[in-house]
């Protein structure tokens, strides 16, 4: 039990971190009342059959622009309990940097066979698989010239297991710069993919990437 | 929930932004009203109908586009639905508690019951709040003029200004006999909502 609610860190050169980050340090919650703070999420999540596979819009559709990647990997929680079940929602950018939500207003270009967006489940050893288009990285702050480094966008929901986070790529020149792997500092290693050799042809690259679901709620009703 | 801390043995992935582009795609309108399984059968959970609604801001007092808010609460009876009330005869078959919604606008709306009081406490809903740049951050509000908040042992750790900013306005009630309530969430600044930390504590 720790004494003292955390300080939250501002991104550096993040505006918007600047905006939306609460200045004042997080309050503890009494034990009493800490189970009210443990969501559960329910155990309906759906998938749709080719959701696993970004590399193009539907099964019969042509593949999108760029290098084809597998990312897999375990799910589970401090306590190492893997995670059954979990729902897994993706999203990238293309392989211009380009997403396909309607705010994003970068300009760039898209690519008319790639969605960017996919659903998997962890199996009942906690693994999960899916195929994406290697994402380009993207010019996030064009006024000092700050870059986001190619990422993958993760959000894991499962029981009282609930993350959000993102997958980089080793090496990448722009990782030293982003703002929210500064504040990571050493752990930042923890959220990068491990290239593998991959042995199918579909994918010139393969990724993995175990995930562990952080903090008390997930290990509450253990 | 003892000797927890020696039985963790894996290091976190962290947490990071959701960035701006949440997919709107994973929206799921049985998460954003909680009242009604499907529009096209008669089937829903126990209690009063409640809109809850209002605004997130930042820190200079502006909308928080994109913001996702994640809802979490009791049945009318009180009850969670978790691994510690499975079998439990005040549980709603018709309610599972969790909801969730993707503001374009960082205006909200939310449809769900009025949550029961649980043992010893005053009727609230915890929020997770995800967005661009933070990490989650988490809170949980509380409903005006219910006796049970000068009890609650929650409310009782904060000062008079911060119950306030936790505690949402009744508004009376909607055309379709909902109670409104409303509330604004203030991210960051000087009328700063209070978050709490469920990651340490
Ligand atoms: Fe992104």
């Amino acid at each position: 039990m720790t004494s003292i609610g955390r300080q939250l860190s501002i991104g550096k050169t993040d505006n918007t971190s600047d905006q939306r980050t609460p200045r004042k340090r997080l309050r503890l919650i009494p034990a009493d009342v800490r189970e009210s703070f443990v969501p559960v999420i329910p155990a309906r999540a759906v998938q749709r059959q080719n959701e696993w596979d970004l590399t193009r819009i539907a099964p019969n559709r042509p593949r999108a622009e760029g290098s084809p990647i597998e990312v897999k990997g375990t799910v589970r929680n401090e306590s190492g309990t893997l995670l059954r079940g979990a729902l897994i929602e993706i999203w990238n950018a293309n392989h211009h940097g380009r997403y396909r939500h309607v705010e994003d207003h970068s300009g760039l270009k898209l690519d008319e066979n790639f969605f960017g967006i996919g659903r998997v489940i962890t199996d009942e050893y906690g693994n999960y698989r899916f195929w994406t288009i290697s994402p380009g990285a993207y010019l996030a702050r064009p006024d000092i010239g700050r870059w986001r480094p190619k990422h993958i966008h993760l959000s894991i929901s499962c029981g009282s297991s609930r993350i959000i986070t993102q997958m980089y790529f080793p090496n990448e020149p722009n990782n030293a710069s982003d703002p929210m792997a500064l504040l990571m500092g050493d752990s930042f290693d923890r959220n990068l993919g491990k290239p593998y050799e991959t042995k199918i042809p579909e994918v010139d690259q393969g990724y993995d990437f175990d995930i562990v679901v952080g903090g008390k709620n997930a290990t509450f009703f253990e | 929930m003892t000797n927890k801390q020696q039985t963790n043995i894996l290091l976190p992935t962290n947490e990071d932004t959701t960035g701006p582009y949440f997919p709107t795609y994973f929206s799921d309108e049985s998460y954003e009203d909680l009242t009604q399984i499907h529009s096209g059968v008669i089937a829903g959970p126990s209690g009063q109908n409640i809109i809850l609604r209002g605004r997130v801001l930042d820190r200079n007092g502006k909308l928080a586009n994109g913001v996702l808010l994640e809802f979490w609460q009791a049945n009318a009876k009180g009850i969670y639905r978790n691994p510690s009330s499975e079998n439990h005869p005040g549980l709603d078959p018709w309610f599972d508690g969790y909801g969730r919604l993707r503001s374009t606008t960082g205006e909200y709306t939310y449809r769900t019951i009025f949550p029961g009081a649980s043992k010893d406490r005053a009727p609230n809903i915890t929020i997770t709040i995800f967005s661009d740049g933070i990490n989650r951050i988490v809170t949980q509000i509380f409903f005006a003029d219910q006796k049970a908040n000068e009890i609650d042992p929650l409310l009782k750790t904060l000062s008079d200004q911060d119950r306030k900013r936790l505690t949402a306005k009744y508004e009376g009630p909607s055309p379709d006999g909902a109670d409104v309530y409303t509330l604004d969430i203030i991210m960051a600044g000087d009328n700063e909502t209070p978050f709490f930390d469920d990651f340490l504590s």
